[in-house]
């Protein structure tokens, strides 16, 4: 993708700022120092949709379809009855299933930083990668024709700023984003203190989420 | 294309450039990638993503208006985060705000004037001109004021907005109008009875704020959050609040969950499990699913409890209260009568009986607050603030906290109202103008402000005016019946509303309807001369209105924010874009106003008070920010302990900070330097004041100082209406209670709930309408929220769900150009759009599920619901035990919707409910006269199966 050095930086003189930050994107995928996670804290979601709001808002998102969301799930009866919330999005797999599911060779594809993302220049809106999502992470938007999920951002991450607009919103702060390298970030802190707390979306496909749940008092976490 | 650089980031820029030549391959992939810019800097934003500006301001799809940070590109608003410069929101949003776009770019958009053509409700109008528009307004106006005496004639109603003075200043001093009303005169007075009684204050809430600032012993201020020491409650009691989905106060939430967490215990009193009662009872809190309108019965055992086991705060009571005794005599007056069950008031077991919650839970709650410090009882505003016995809850609320001693207490109740910021430019003064009518013969002069509507005619101490008495008063009139022009009677002929819908949430629906339609049998004309609705979306109101004219939206216009933060804030509305269309600002709106007066020949109007002043919305709110932050310079620790003690302050933090300050020890006033319009654009719209606790000369604003348990203000009603006329509210509240009432009750009192299961007076009713119906606000909330279709992707408490119906609407969406690596692209296009099953929410009835199997009624079902006075609604059912059994739940305003401007609703109209078709509208409350809300009995009548809504 990058030629030499001197390349680089005669291009790099030569681009604006945008160019830059596209750039930067790119070399993501060479960049080893950084495994981004998210950990969301359910003691502190308000089941507000917060985050599917802020995501719709940052990503042009149509009706109908969602990157982000909640889910309610009712248990029990009145008076004994409980009402969970569940915020959801793409886990960004250690091991993803879409990759594997997906024709168009870089199509989709995980970047060393271990986001998962979709170029939309080769996708050709096939839709495998959807049906192979155990979480429905993924859709087709309705507007493009090609596969759609959360990217965590990226274009803030490659701009600097490491904070999905889902976590930059979040009411109640229960979405954290960052380093899972980085043993001071706050997702990194989070889990090694939360321990016997920490949870992922169905453990059993093996994809090894890397959006990580702190449980309230709920014993279980998925509400499908 | 290059980017718009600042001349701080083109040196950035250049130094990049410099040290990525020098850099290893390595090196530069490192370089790029930690390319680390600080988060919500406007001229960082510009660098890294060009063509974007970044403006600070404040929401105004709901009423909490956070502070907010606005991306535009090319005039447009793209990105909407919180602004982490306000402590309110402090950087963070609900569901609602980042959907913004969709309610500023709404096909509601009222674009340009509009004439009607057909009847009133029929929504036939014609485009015309701003001239046109307004020369029709103000020529009725002036010969209004010339037929019928003055001013008075006329009613602004600022609605929802909260940004009005510009209106009152219109009302006032243009149209010569006593009686401007807003927003706070239709929304939940009953909840303000106890502060405004016992301090002169309004809104309490517990101190969960953070992060504040806070002077430290060695004389610097900082910023503290809840990892600090600072202490948070150690119970909330939330009854009838559902601050999580009722998004009023934001910082509530996070507060209320940082609280949790470090062990308070939350306890969520609602007939339904709102989204707080859920997050309780899954954290340690609890949901207690009271019988509705019984809070009263369930906070009078509770007051009863904690006296009698002695654990109130003595010590607090001595120092802070007044009238404590008496208080106390009267309440336990009640403790030995007996009521038809044979209960004693107060009892557990009476409490229990009414309101369904066991007495040993009642009292493990009452030990609980009894024996915990701090902690705080709140009542909400729809749940307890739109009941007729509100007022009782709220003087029970109010006397628990201040026995116990949390009132200003570190982590204890603040009262929100008392502590925040002054803000001027309602120009209240005009009301002092001199003005003269007949009366029986009799030339009388008095001031413009003795001929109210409320406050000297039947309501006498209706302090917040009252809207839901309006429909009445423009058919049958106004006697004054008090003061100078005793005895003089005039007719309610123009209407002006701005941001409001009073035709769906004043009241009963019906009757504004009647009213707003009404004609005169002889000459065939509308009582009411005149409607003028203001607006940015095209609502019901304007289908009834005479002439519409289009208002700037809360990204397009100015203000300061009317939020309820627990320490002085004040927060800058800043235009973000243009007006879309022909949309004018507040300011804009009161000059045309009266600018047309004036040319019509109004000789009320001085130019000098109006265009040739505020020659930009600027000038205005300057001049309204003068008397800011307005706040005395009290509690622990003191704020400034350089300036003195006790004196008002004025001026910007920074210089309040610095020293910069004029002492006028005669007036008690420190003057730093003025904040203006401008210093708040140049801080992100923002200035913070210190935070302190303890702060009773500020928060106590009574007569006496102190807090009242006899109150001076009723003492002070009672002479008003000595010998005079007894107050209309005394009699309705004689016919729905049985009370009787000669004077306002000075202290603790008493009636039961009306249209209630736990009143004997309707035990009768209640077996024929065994149902309660009540209604909660969610964050879709608020009428305007409606003309979003987007808001309605967001499920919420039961009472907002998903529909199982596919259908087609004409709708602003995103249409994504590309969005999966580098800054996403979308446009908001006008479109049809088809929406699929489950996907779009709409208002629902939630049904307890063992109500559902005796009515045999299923989720998705369309049930007819009739009330005890014979109105029916049809509306969508959820089946589901988030709510009680008893009770028919749904929004506040959700449903029925008649205007094409509400959006997808509109499309909704004939199996979603308008529970405000269902209020009796003669229920006014006794003081206030503010509408039962939540006070109906019901039925189900007839059951329908289309299947419409899904879980």
């Amino acid at each position: 993708m990058c030629g030499g050095a001197s390349d680089l930086r005669d291009k790099w003189k030569e681009m604006n700022k945008e160019e830059q930050t596209i750039l930067a994107s790119k070399i993501g995928d060479n960049n080893m120092s950084k495994k981004y996670g998210f950990v969301i804290d359910l003691r502190k979601c308000t089941g507000c949709y917060g985050c599917q709001s802020s995501c719709k808002m940052e990503n042009k998102v149509p009706m109908g379809v969602n990157r982000a969301t909640v889910f309610i799930k009712d248990a029990g009866t009145f008076p004994e009855n409980k009402r969970f919330f569940l915020p959801v999005l793409c886990n960004h797999c250690e091991n993803p299933s879409c990759i594997k599911a997906c024709p168009v060779p870089g199509a989709t594809f995980k970047r060393a930083d271990g986001t998962v993302l979709v170029d939309h220049d080769k996708c050709v809106g096939c839709g495998y990668c959807a049906a192979a999502c155990p979480y429905g992470a993924r859709f087709m938007n309705p507007a493009t024709g090609k596969a759609d999920k959360c990217t965590w951002c990226v274009h803030r991450l490659d701009a600097g700023l490491e904070e999905p607009a889902c976590v930059r919103n979040c009411k109640g702060s229960a979405r954290y984003f960052g380093d899972l390298n980085n043993p001071d970030s706050s997702v990194s802190r989070l889990i090694a203190e939360s321990k016997d707390r920490i949870k992922v979306r169905k453990e059993e496909f093996g994809t090894k989420p890397q959006a990580f749940y702190i449980i309230d008092n709920r014993t279980k976490l998925d509400v499908e | 294309m290059m980017a718009k650089i600042s001349r701080r980031n083109f040196i950035k820029f250049s130094s990049a450039v410099a040290a990525a030549a020098a850099l290893g391959i390595d090196e530069l992939d490192a370089f790029l990638v930690n390319l680390k810019l600080q988060s919500g800097n406007e001229k960082d934003v510009e660098g890294r993503f060009p063509g974007y500006d970044v403006k600070y301001t404040y929401d105004s799809y709901c009423p909490s208006e956070c502070g907010l940070e606005v991306w535009t590109k090319g005039g447009k608003v793209e990105k909407i985060y919180g602004n982490y410069a306000d402590p309110y929101n402090h950087g963070k949003m609900c569901g609602k705000g980042p959907l913004g776009c969709g309610l500023v770019y709404s096909t509601g958009r009222i674009l340009h004037p509009m004439m009607r053509v057909g009847k009133r409700g029929e929504g036939k109008f014609k485009r015309v001109s701003w001239d046109e528009a307004l020369n029709h307004i103000t020529k009725k106006i002036v010969e209004i004021k010339k037929k019928y005496g003055g001013g008075e004639s006329i009613i602004v109603d600022t609605g929802d907005m909260t940004d009005t003075q510009p209106y009152y200043r219109m009302a006032y001093g243009a149209i010569g109008s006593p009686h401007p009303v807003e927003h706070g005169s239709i929304c939940d007075t009953p909840r303000r009875f106890g502060p405004k009684n016992f301090i002169n204050g309004k809104r309490w809430e517990p101190d969960v704020m953070r992060p504040v600032l806070v002077r430290q012993p060695d004389g610097s201020l900082k910023e503290l959050d809840y990892d600090s020491d600072l202490p948070l409650p150690k119970y909330i009691m939330y009854l009838g609040w559902n601050p999580f989905t009722a998004t009023r106060i934001h910082w509530e939430s996070r507060g209320t969950v940082s609280a949790a967490l470090k062990g308070c215990k939350v306890i969520v009193v609602d007939p339904g499990m709102c989204n707080t009662a859920a997050w309780a009872a899954n954290n340690n809190g609890e949901w207690v699913p009271i019988r509705p309108g019984t809070d009263n019965h369930f906070l009078g055992a509770i007051l009863r409890y904690i006296l009698e086991k002695g654990y109130e705060d003595k010590d607090f009571i001595a120092k802070q209260t007044k009238g404590f005794d008496e208080f106390e005599k009267e309440f336990k007056s009640y403790w030995n009568k007996t009521d038809s069950n044979g209960f004693k008031y107060f009892s557990l077991e009476w409490a229990e009986e009414k309101t369904t919650i066991s007495k040993d839970k009642i009292r493990e709650l009452a030990e609980l607050i009894g024996k915990t410090k701090p902690g705080a009882v709140v009542w909400g505003m729809n749940g307890i603030g739109h009941r007729y016995a509100g007022y009782i809850a709220s003087m029970l609320g109010t006397a628990i906290n201040v026995v116990t001693g949390n009132f200003e207490a570190p982590g204890g109740v603040i009262d929100c109202n008392q502590v925040r910021i002054s803000k001027d430019g309602y120009a209240g003064h005009f009301n002092g103008r001199e003005v003269t009518r007949t009366v029986n013969g009799s030339v009388i002069k008095g001031k413009q402000g003795d001929l109210h509507m409320d406050e000297m005619s039947d309501w006498p101490a209706g302090w917040y005016d009252v809207v839901g008495d309006h429909p009445r008063r423009i058919l049958e009139g106004v006697e004054i019946k008090y003061g100078p022009f005793k005895g003089y009677k005039y007719p309610i002929k123009a209407r002006i509303e701005i941001g409001g819908n009073t035709v769906i949430s004043g009241s009963s629906t019906w009757k504004w309807q009647e009213a707003l339609t009404a004609t005169d049998p002889k000459t065939g004309e509308y009582l009411l001369e005149l409607n003028v609705h203001i607006d940015s979306i095209y609502l019901e109101n304007s289908l009834y209105a005479d002439i519409v004219l289009p208002a700037a939206n809360y990204m397009e216009r100015y203000g300061i924010a009317d939020i309820y933060p627990s320490c002085a804030v004040a927060v800058l509305r800043d235009q973000v874009v243009k007006p879309l269309g022909e949309a004018k600002t507040q300011v804009e709106i009161m000059n045309a106003v009266a600018k047309a007066l004036y040319d019509n020949g109004d000789k009320d109007v001085d130019p000098k008070d109006f265009w040739l002043k505020y020659k930009h919305d600027d000038v205005f709110w300057t001049e309204a920010i003068e008397v800011t932050p307005g706040v005395k310079n009290v509690g622990e620790p003191l704020p400034y302990p350089k300036l003195p003690k006790g004196y008002k302050l004025l001026g910007t933090p920074d210089s309040l900070e610095a020293g910069r300050v004029k002492i006028d020890h005669d007036k008690k006033v420190v003057q730093g330097e003025p904040i203006t319009v401008d210093w708040l654009r140049k801080n992100q719209g923002v200035a913070v004041w210190p935070m302190a606790w303890r702060r009773y000369e500020q928060a106590v604003q009574s007569k006496s100082g102190k807090i009242e348990f006899v109150w001076s203000k009723m003492e002070h009603e009672n002479e008003r209406i000595k010998g005079g006329a007894r107050p209309y509210g005394f009699e309705l509240l004689e016919k729905y209670t049985g009370t009787k009432w000669d004077k306002y009750p000075t202290t603790f009192f008493w009636f039961d709930p009306p249209y209630n299961p736990a009143s004997p007076r309707y035990s009768e009713m209640a077996k024929k309408y065994p149902l309660q119906i009540i209604s909660a606000r969610v964050h879709q909330g608020m009428t305007a929220t409606y003309a979003n279709p987007q808001q309605a992707e967001t499920p919420s408490d039961s009472i907002w769900w998903p529909l199982n119906k596919e259908f087609e609407a004409e709708v602003a969406d995103w249409v994504t150009e590309k969005n999966s690596i580098g800054m996403p692209q979308g446009t908001m296009k006008v479109a049809k759009k088809r929406f699929a099953k489950g996907t779009h929410c709409v208002g629902v009835c939630a049904v307890n599920s063992k109500d559902a199997e005796s009515y045999g009624v299923k989720t998705g079902d369309v049930i007819t619901i009739e009330n005890m006075l014979g109105k029916t609604q049809k509306s969508v059912v959820l089946v589901t035990d988030t709510v009680r059994p008893g009770v028919l739940k749904m929004p506040f305003g959700g449903g029925g919707r008649f205007s094409p401007g509400a959006g997808t609703t509109y499309l909704q109209k004939d199996y979603t409910a308008n529970i405000n078709q269902l209020v009796d509208p003669n229920l006014l409350t006794p003081i206030f006269g503010f509408p039962g809300y939540l006070d109906i009995l019901g039925r189900i009548i007839a059951v329908e199966r289309p299947g419409l809504a899904t879980i």
